[in-house]
């Protein structure tokens, strides 16, 4: 393995986030909404954290600079759809916990179908999860089969 | 006295070719052609390792790096302050360093930082 130290610590914290939300998803099932928004809302915040201080500037260093003309290269391909999709995710999971955790929204911009909305987050959620670890497996593992 | 004379050439000839061949086999000259001559020598970069780990060089001799591998790679120094740095090299991609001054540098792979290369200059 030839990753540095900080792509390890943020693969192990994303599996554990994700982890995390399908812990709390299992936690509604039990009718505690409660814990359920604490254990949601803190694995969404410690995402946001990553995201900022590790994966933008990762990605803006080594893979935007290589957009568009390496775009059908998998190294630049997958962390650009792993970009592309895991920002729209995070995006609806902060809107999800405005409207679901606090008032600040108006009632026009409130959502009516939670489960819905929360559901199909967690399911994009484990796919961009999918494809960061392939992202990391393509950066940073030596395949025996690529010569 | 020609007799003489054809074998003190042939002696005088001998001789010296004798010095000129101890002379080339000590590496006198051998060292004062490689001062004298600018090389470039090559690392190859390949499935995450650089090859050779580690090459030793005359001063004044220009390393070009060439990443044959699919995935980017840099050549940092090791050095603070860093003695060179290139950018994030492509497949095929080269990056060249001129070591003028000798001593061992040491140089890595900032994204794969577990890459690691020496280049000793004498």
């Amino acid at each position: 393995m030839q990753s540095p130290l900080y792509a390890d610590v943020v693969l192990l914290l994303e599996v554990a986030i994700a982890l995390g939300l399908l812990g709390g998803a299992w936690l509604a099932r039990r009718h505690k909404f409660r814990e359920h928004a604490w254990c949601q809302s803190v694995a969404v915040l410690l995402n946001l954290v990553l995201v900022a201080v590790v994966m933008v500037p990762s990605f803006r260093e080594q893979v935007s600079p290589k957009i568009p003309a390496k775009l059908g290269k998998s190294y630049v391909g997958l962390p650009a759809a792993h970009g592309a999709l895991g920002g729209i995710v995070e995006l609806i999971a902060l809107y999800i916990l405005l409207a679901a955790g606090t008032k600040l929204l108006p009632e026009r911009l409130r959502i009516r179908r939670y489960k819905l909305w929360m559901r199909t987050v967690l399911v994009a959620w484990w796919l961009v999860l999918l494809l960061g670890a392939a992202t990391y497996v393509r950066w940073y593992v030596p395949l025996p089969f690529r010569h | 006295m020609i007799r003489t004379c054809l074998c003190i050439t042939v002696l005088t000839f001998l001789v010296l070719n004798a010095v000129a061949s101890l002379a080339a086999g000590s590496g006198y000259f051998g060292s004062t052609i490689q001062q004298g001559q600018e090389q470039t020598l090559e690392v190859k970069i390949d499935n995450f390792s650089f090859l050779p780990a580690t090459l030793t060089v005359a001063a004044g001799t220009t390393v070009t790096w060439i990443n044959r591998d699919d995935i980017p790679h840099t050549v940092v120094s090791s050095d603070d302050p860093r003695a060179f740095k290139s950018k994030a090299l492509d497949t095929d991609d080269r990056f060249s360093f001129t070591f003028t001054k000798a001593g061992t540098y040491s140089y890595f792979c900032s994204i794969h930082p577990k890459m690691t290369g020496k280049v000793v200059v004498q």
